[in-house]
């Protein structure tokens, strides 16, 4: 299945990140569209897929995790230790025919991402 | 090298305590950083090569939204460090920070082969700077298809 799809992860507790905000954007020329806003279910994954396989394009994509309010509502998280900063991904579909994965793993003081599947 | 082994047995104890049962504030550092005022330092590792990161592009920013406003460009060195810090003292200031680096530019001229458009391209890394009186340490770990970055010591 083709497409774009996420997980989001809290490394530091083991755990699914539920409840985080995610900003889905394309680039159209020098700007960043916001093509639409999803929340992280039970699982750390979007109900939907991001991009469903018959959308995708060759172009430039970007994911905006939210995770600032995740960290600080989570309890026993002092909030001088959260050093990543809702960090955002940018990342090019290149073959629309192959899927694209893109796992978020963070803590408050890192993060990690990758092409998964 | 050489002070490399003492430098690391310098480290070695316990955790500094405030006895409130949470860590310390961030003040024990190498032997090799000891004495040296707040900066933020930035360390790149091409763990595609196995190598230090050397001569690549990444551009410091402060950031508001997705506003920047850029403080400076610099290039990392044969270590993987630029020649300086990325910010020392009264320069390192509380806020928010995009250090973008130039990611598909440092594996294209190594010649590795990568698809068209590559994966990842200008690599954003946002962090915060909450306390501009201790230093801070940004590893960023990278390969053509995935990197990691955390606050460091």
């Amino acid at each position: 299945m083709a497409g774009i799809s996420t997980h989001v992860l809290d490394t530091d507790r083991g755990r699914p990140a539920a409840g985080i905000r995610i900003d889905f954007s394309v680039l159209e020329g020098e700007t960043w569209r916001l093509v639409k806003s999803v929340v992280t279910n039970a699982d750390g994954r979007t109900d939907q897929p991001i991009l469903a396989p018959d959308e995708a394009r060759i172009g430039q994509y970007q994911l905006a995790f939210h995770v600032d309010d995740y960290f600080r509502d989570r309890p026993g998280t002092a909030e001088a230790d959260i050093f990543i900063d809702n960090p955002v991904v940018r990342f090019a579909i290149f073959d629309p025919a192959q899927h694209y994965h893109v796992p978020m793993l963070c803590a408050p003081g890192s993060f990690t991402t990758y092409r998964g599947s | 090298m050489a002070a490399a082994a003492g430098g690391a047995l310098a480290q070695a104890g316990p955790t500094p305590s405030t006895g409130s049962g949470k860590p310390a504030p961030l003040t024990s550092a190498p032997a090799s950083q000891a004495g040296l005022g707040p900066r933020l330092t930035l360390h790149a590792i091409d763990n595609f090569h196995g190598t230090p990161a050397a001569g690549m592009v990444c551009e410091l920013a402060w950031r508001a939204g997705d506003s920047l406003t850029p403080i400076r460009t610099v290039t990392t060195g044969a270590n993987g460090r630029p020649a300086e810090p990325l910010l020392t003292d009264a320069a390192l200031r509380v806020g928010h920070y995009e250090l973008l680096l130039h990611l598909g530019a440092y594996f294209a001229a190594r010649g590795v082969s990568l698809p068209s458009p590559n994966f990842f391209d200008r690599v954003p890394i946002r962090f915060r700077i909450r306390d501009a009186g201790q230093r801070h340490h940004l590893p960023v770990l990278f390969t053509p298809w995935g990197y990691s970055y955390y606050r460091g010591s």
